[in-house]
């Protein structure tokens, strides 16, 4: 027996261990078993192949493995999974990594919060990217950390910008080539919001598209005075990237003051838009403006989801978007041209989309000082969670909550570092919002299904060719339901609030389904 | 983004420099600029206009942390130990916070309507003629199926609670929905929730009994948003008795943590 034969069959009971390449990456939705980027392919898709676990067997999945974090805090990671090891971030600066096949912690990173981080919504984390041997992670105090994968040891660390002007980062990295791709947040602190990119080598900057645009910008006339020093704009969710245009697809958040429109007059571009920038350069090659001077804190931060589908009886290469803004929207995802627009929930802002693609609406909807009722309720629709387009089925997938809400306004000074909303919304007390998994044909945003919720939904999907779709609820319920009726062929109550998004993928021939509740990453398979 | 602000805050400033006395006391504009910020960070627990909800009412001015300015700067700065109250000093610079404290002593008293009524006599009411302890516990007396009133007088002014008598179903005690349960051989069960999900509920009947069932073992289950106290008391009771009732619930504080 020669020596390279040996090495070769003591390998076999290894994991195979092959470099996050570009072009692995590129071709991310045909393994099965990993999980390599925020959405499993670069088009958000959250759709795995797999379909061991099926509509025919899945009431028989039971619990793998469970990991306990002992961090308390929204727990809202979706793992990445390569190379025998799952990778999860977890809230207020720490992460792990997991042997896939026990759960047992391999290592641990924690990083203490620097004093004087304004973060608006929780010491959240989405996710890492990878590339190479290295996982990329955002940190609350607006740092991009670069870690050896085997290790976790800090490779680089970047400051992305100052916590003193109010940014933060949750969102999980896009690698696109050789650059990690990331926005920050921090709208509600008065920062002026932007998507950067860097080079995963070095941590050094190679482009900046600012989200709110500057006087000298294209679209710097839709700011009146100097409000664009403090426009918002923050960046949530992670973008998309479709390597036939070379466009990243991003969806940007809420101008800042939230609620205040009077402090920020115009248009207020590039808020609550999608944006295609060049992955070369960061230029904007368009944009899309779903909700213009928006005062509802309706951002639309929901994946700008590539999809070839048939629109008005035509073949389009669009991406379609379920907005918090009420609307469900299809544009030509080459030149941002608006196609359709479809309510998907109760909307009374508006009396429906013009035919640019600009809201009609209606008057009396806006905050006020005493307070005004509006639908839908601020949250939206539906809000940062992730979707799943299912190419089974052809249907797209999203939560959405069902409801109104009491907006108000003030005026408020800016000050840098504290909170600058412009006022608040509040519950109706008696009215309270409910939630619901909708299943749409994306072609002309018909409703296939809608399977409610006693709660507004708080987690992400995923979807598989086992004709599933899988949800968590508020109340801590994770359930499979048919991606073709939405009945509930399973249902498990892990215990705590499911927040984050739900992955799948197979070790040694066996799928998995894992997802982050309460502070705890469980998984589930089959049995064996 | 911001469904749920959350605003729990390592409270990191000692008080030991602070003054005991506001020093922005008499500035209209920094009460002002205290109720942009109390909007922005207390309304959610507190109220917009600082009536109450989850948190005390602020209208009152009665506080349960201490009366004096600086009782107030430290529960804000520090939060309020054994309860919901975070501490807002690593958000809020020191002016900040007393600007918070001119907006207190702006509304203090705002919402207390002036309490006629006779304490004893009220009290007698409460548990006799109005017969509020079949639902209502009062330091351990009483029973359970609604809320615990040992200090519903330090939580909700007295203007909330004549309404809440004359008309419960103006607001609701979050998790005291009513549910209505039929079984599939018809029986009928009524009870305040104590939990509820998409596959279950969980609730109390008058009779502090507790059940649990799943939605696809009974024929159906009704969740509102209403409340199950009876809405005849403004009928029940005289104006005068009404107000004694009110001027009794207004002495239930319980005891301070």
């Amino acid at each position: 027996m020669n020596r390279a034969l040996l090495i070769l069959l003591a390998l076999a009971g290894a994991v195979t261990a092959a470099e996050i390449t570009p072009e692995r990456l590129l071709q991310a939705q045909s393994d099965p078993n990993t999980w390599l980027m925020y959405s499993k392919n670069y088009s958000g898709w959250r759709y795995s192949e797999l379909k061991q676990i099926n509509t025919t067997n899945v009431r028989r999945l039971a619990p793998a493995w469970q990991f306990q974090t002992g961090v308390t805090g929204k727990f809202e990671t979706s793992p990445l999974v390569f190379d025998g090891m799952m990778y999860v971030t977890g809230p207020t600066n720490h992460a792990y990594a997991l042997d896939l096949a026990t759960g047992r912690q391999i290592w641990h990173y924690s990083k203490p919060l620097p004093p004087g981080v304004s973060i608006c919504c929780g010491q959240v984390n989405r996710g890492f990217a990878a590339l190479g041997n290295k996982l990329f992670k955002l940190n609350l105090e607006a740092t991009l950390v670069a870690m050896d994968a085997k290790t976790g040891a800090v490779l680089w660390e970047t400051q992305i910008d100052d916590i003193k002007k109010g940014y933060s980062g949750t969102v999980a990295p896009l690698v696109v080539k050789n650059k990690v791709i990331l926005g920050v947040a921090g709208a509600e602190y008065g920062i002026r919001g932007f998507i950067d990119a860097y080079d995963a080598d070095t941590g050094k900057r190679a482009w900046r598209f600012w989200t709110v645009a500057g006087p000298d910008d294209q679209g710097g006339a839709s700011w009146g005075g100097d409000s664009w020093q403090r426009g918002g704009g923050s960046i949530w969710v992670t973008g998309t990237y479709d390597p036939e245009t070379n466009l990243t697809y991003w969806g940007t958040g809420n101008p800042g003051p939230d609620w205040n429109g009077d402090q920020r007059p115009g248009d207020n571009l590039y808020t609550t838009s999608v944006v295609a920038l060049d992955v070369d350069t960061g230029k904007l090659k368009w944009h899309f403006q779903n909700t213009p001077h928006d005062v509802h804190d309706w951002d639309s931060i929901s994946d700008p989801i590539p999809i070839d589908s048939v629109i008005n009886g035509q073949k389009v290469k669009a991406i379609v978007q379920a907005n918090r803004n009420g609307y469900f929207y299809a544009l030509d995802r080459a030149s941002g041209r608006f196609l359709y627009a479809k309510p998907y929930t109760k909307v009374t802002w508006s009396d429906g989309i013009d035919a640019k693609g600009r809201p009609i609406l209606i008057p009396g909807q806006d905050p006020t000082a005493d307070g005004n009722k509006s639908c839908p309720a601020v949250g939206g629709g539906h809000n940062w969670q992730a979707t799943t387009f299912n190419v089974q089925t052809g249907w797209y997938y999203f939560t959405t909550t069902e409801g109104c809400q009491t907006y108000y306004k003030n005026h408020q000074e800016f000050r840098e570092g504290l909170l600058y909303t412009g006022s608040t919304g509040s519950p109706l007390p008696l009215e309270p919002t409910s939630g619901a998994v909708i299943a749409m044909d994306p072609g002309n945003g018909a409703i296939k299904w809608k399977f409610e919720l006693v709660s507004p939904p708080p987690s992400g999907l995923v979807s598989t060719a086992g004709g599933l779709v899988f949800a968590g609820t508020r109340e801590g319920h994770f359930m499979a339901l048919d991606a073709k009726t939405g009945k509930v062929l399973w249902k498990y109550q892990t215990g705590g609030i499911v927040i984050a998004p739900p992955i799948t993928y197979a070790l040694n021939g066996r799928q998995y389904v894992a997802v982050a509740a309460g502070s705890t990453m469980l998984t589930f398979a089959l049995p064996e | 983004m911001k469904t749920v602000m959350l605003l729990a805050m390592a409270a990191a400033v000692g008080a030991a420099q602070t003054p005991r006395t506001n020093p922005l006391a008499g500035n209209p504009k920094a009460a002002e600029e205290g109720r942009v910020a109390f909007r922005g960070s207390c309304s959610l627990c507190h109220g917009i206009k600082g009536e109450g909800g989850r948190g005390p009412d602020l209208t009152i001015g009665n506080y349960s942390v201490g009366s004096t300015d600086g009782d107030l700067y430290g529960v804000i700065s520090e939060g309020a130990a054994g309860t919901e109250m975070p501490g807002f000093a690593a958000r809020y610079e020191s002016d900040d916070i007393w600007r918070l404290v001119s907006y207190l002593r702006s509304i203090s008293g705002s919402g207390t309507s002036r309490v006629t009524g006779n304490v004893s006599n009220g009290e007698q009411l409460f548990w006799t003629k109005g017969q509020c302890g079949q639902c209502h516990l009062v330091n351990g007396r009483g029973k359970r199926m609604g809320p615990d009133l040992s200090q519903v007088g330090r939580t909700r002014s007295a203007k909330y609670l004549r309404e809440s008598l004359v008309n419960p179903g103006l607001d609701l005690t979050p998790g005291y929905q009513m549910i209505t349960v039929v079984t599939k051989d018809g029986k009928k069960i009524v009870g305040a929730q104590r939990s509820y999900d998409d596959f279950s509920v969980q609730l109390m009947d008058a009779s502090e009994n507790y059940y649990s069932f799943q939605k696809s073992d009974v024929a159906s289950i009704k969740q509102e948003y209403k409340s199950l106290m009876p809405d005849t008391y403004g009928k029940l009771f005289s104006e005068a008795e009404l107000n004694d009732v009110v001027a009794y619930m207004t002495t239930l504080r319980g005891t301070r943590r």
